[in-house]
């Protein structure tokens, strides 16, 4: 469900703005360091577990207004080195703030430990975490099915410039798409943070993933997204109970497969 | 060849000649000067070590005013990208351009390994710390050392200690890294555990660079141990507390990170992880020893932090290779390595000798027990030592039949 969350923002992002970001994992990672921050200064898991993933989207505002905007008639080139560019800045940025050394973060004392679930014993924070990224996921997709905003911006991936001349502000549905796909970046990193500790490089191998579940759904395809995303956490489960070592490796092989059969991505349009 | 006139033959046939016959007097060391080279993970899997490790070869060579034997230390650099390959390519460079002579490192085993052919292959001197029993076993040979405690040694002061302070633990399930360092530590384990009636409910091994448990934990948890032991290191053994601490088993269940870095991984984990935990490791910065102490000292006031197991190995491996070149009066290669041949003395860790036969440094391991969060005198109290070992490895496992000649 996280690489699902992980692969809606990224693909909104990659849909609307025809920006190929990588500076997403680098943003997943700091939503885990500022749900740190705010348990430290509010004491509040809940609390900072919600404002978060909202730092991370007034970065991604600040981000696509002051960086993404003057080069959008630049060219994918220049895209591609500055989102690039800010994955390094922010990793830096994580390591001058925070420091090179990982951290943990506990979750909050009523999800932790495991819950006896007859044929095994699972940690109550994954089920929390599993049940909030279903939840999120839902909201996103409702969001964009159901709302007059999240139908402009399925407009925005379908043509940018019919909703141009619609007269809607493309400008602030490029920033709202972004600061939307950061949050959602954010709020990934913030989850993971009790499970799989902090440290600078965290968002490197999500990075990754994000962009296997992108590709697989079809670029900038919503409802794939979830899928793929869905699909990827599966094979990779399923694939570590027999052989740990693939684990890795089978997300990268069913690309492979997908792409070979269908170029166009599992719900792309050729 | 058509646009080349004779005269820039002529030129270029000189520019060639300058590079091959003026460069390497320049570039190539001086008589005068002892090229160490500190073959350190800057990228890769254990990137987050080689600044350390870095930091305490340095120290021990600025403690030294960069001098040994009236002589210049050049010490110089490569990162080994945590891959045999990039560490054997790079090493090979460092001792061909640069004239190392003296190679402290790298820090996996598994690269390690494929460091040392080099250093056979070169005729260089080479000291290693690490926990695959090969270096001083089966692939053992004149010009590599091993610094780190046997995995016997710190499999028995480990399993003793454990089993005296909990004599009925006797269901162990293991968690090993899949790499030469992990299969010779389980190894020994196992072999250890036999004497104390352990029964080894499983063993499932991970590789290198794991970050998702849940697997493992979950296979843990249903095998019910009394006891859950990790043989990984770094960032694998940090995920792996982790893991096991979010699925409930620990603090109920006491957990053995077997083969630790110490403080760079205790750090890692928020002190009601710690609980029940129990640690073996090569160095922990309370060690009271003389030299220990002075080395804690000038490292924290240097870095802030008290030292881990990594720098102390790189402070450490440095120390006795200038031990050794004072001893033979020289920095030749041969004569280094024989005198570091049965060199021993009161150092780092207490008393060490290194064993001619194997090259096997002969010291003791520390066992510690993790403090209780309202125990804690400090942010950095993270445990007591409550054990040290230094059992050799009995002759009958001994792989190291013949270490042959220089």
């Amino acid at each position: 469900m996280l690489y699902a969350l992980m692969g809606i923002g990224l693909s909104i992002i990659t849909g609307v703005l025809n920006i190929p970001n990588f500076a997403h994992g680098a943003l997943f990672a700091l939503g885990a360091y500022f749900l740190v921050t705010l348990i430290q200064l509010l004491g509040n898991f809940w609390l900072a577990l919600l404002l978060a993933p909202l730092g991370v989207g007034v970065i991604g505002i600040v981000i696509e207004y002051g960086g993404i905007r003057p080069l959008y008639r630049a060219g994918h080139d220049y895209q591609l080195l500055l989102t690039f560019g800010l994955s390094l800045i922010v990793t830096e940025g994580i390591i001058i703030v925070w420091s090179p050394v990982g951290m943990s973060q506990l979750p909050p004392p009523i999800l932790r430990g495991g819950v006896d679930l007859g044929i095994t014993i699972y940690p109550r924070y994954r089920l929390f975490v599993m049940a909030a990224a279903a939840l999120l996921v839902l909201g996103a997709w409702l969001f964009l099915e159901r709302t007059r905003y999240g139908a402009i911006m399925r407009a925005g991936i379908e043509d940018k410039e019919m909703v141009s001349l619609l007269g809607i502000d493309i400008h602030r549905l490029f920033t709202a798409a972004f600061a939307l796909g950061c949050v959602l970046a954010g709020i990934a990193g913030a989850l993971t943070a009790p499970i799989r500790g902090l440290n600078p490089w965290m968002g490197v191998d999500m990075l990754g993933i994000a962009f296997v579940v992108v590709a697989l759904a079809g670029l900038g395809n919503l409802l794939g997204s979830i899928v793929a995303g869905l699909l990827v956490g599966v094979a990779q489960s399923l694939v570590a109970l027999v052989w740990p070592e693939a684990s890795v490796a089978v997300i990268f092989g069913v690309m492979t497969v997908v792409l070979l059969v269908r170029p166009q991505g599992l719900f792309g349009i050729r | 060849m058509s646009g080349l006139s004779r005269r820039d033959v002529v030129k270029l046939g000189s520019a060639a000649a300058a590079f091959g016959i003026g460069f390497p007097t320049v570039l190539r060391a001086q008589p005068k000067e002892v090229v160490m080279l500190g073959l350190w993970s800057f990228t890769g899997a254990f990137s987050d070590v080689g600044p350390v490790l870095d930091r305490g070869m340095k120290l021990a060579l600025e403690e030294r005013g960069m001098k040994v034997q009236s002589k210049t230390i050049k010490y110089i650099t490569r990162d080994d990208e945590t891959k045999a390959g990039s560490a054997t390519r790079r090493a090979e460079e460092a001792v061909d351009s640069d004239g190392a002579k003296f190679i402290i490192g790298p820090w996996s085993s598994g690269v390690a390994l494929a460091v040392s052919e080099v250093a056979k292959r070169k005729k260089v001197f080479h000291y290693f710390s690490g926990g695959t029993e090969d270096i001083s076993g089966a692939r053992c040979h004149r010009y590599s050392f091993q610094w780190a405690a046997s995995p016997y040694t710190a499999a028995k002061t480990v399993v003793d200690t454990f089993m005296q302070a909990n004599p009925k633990a006797k269901r162990w399930h293991l968690l090993v890294a899949d790499y030469a360092f992990g299969w010779s530590v389980e190894k020994y384990i196992k072999e250890v555990g036999k004497g104390h009636g352990i029964e080894f409910v499983g063993a499932d091994r991970h590789p290198l660079g794991e970050r998702e448990f849940s697997n493992y934990v979950t296979k843990a948890a249903g095998n019910k141990p009394d006891v859950v032991a990790m043989i990984n290191f770094g960032l694998d053994a940090v995920t792996g507390a982790r893991e096991i601490f979010n699925f409930g088993l620990t603090p109920k269940v006491p957990l053995i990170l077997t083969w630790s870095s110490g403080v760079e991984e205790l750090v890692q984990l928020n002190p009601e992880i710690r609980e029940n935990l129990w640690v073996g490791s090569n160095f922990y910065y309370t060690a009271d020893t003389p030299i220990a102490r002075e080395f804690v000292k000038s490292y924290q006031a240097k870095f802030g932090n008290p030292p881990g197991y990594a720098p102390a190995a790189a402070y450490g491996m440095t120390r006795m290779t200038l031990a050794a070149m004072d001893k033979a009066k020289s920095t030749e290669v041969a004569d280094v390595v024989k005198a570091l041949e049965g060199l021993e003395l009161d150092d780092l860790v207490g008393r060490m000798r290194v064993d001619a036969k194997t090259h096997q440094t002969l010291r003791p391991y520390f066992f510690m027990r993790c403090k209780k969060k309202d125990a804690m005198k400090g942010p950095m109290d993270f445990a007591d030592i409550i054990a040290t070992g230094s059992t050799p490895l009995p002759a009958e496992y001994a792989a190291c039949k013949d270490i042959g000649s220089l």
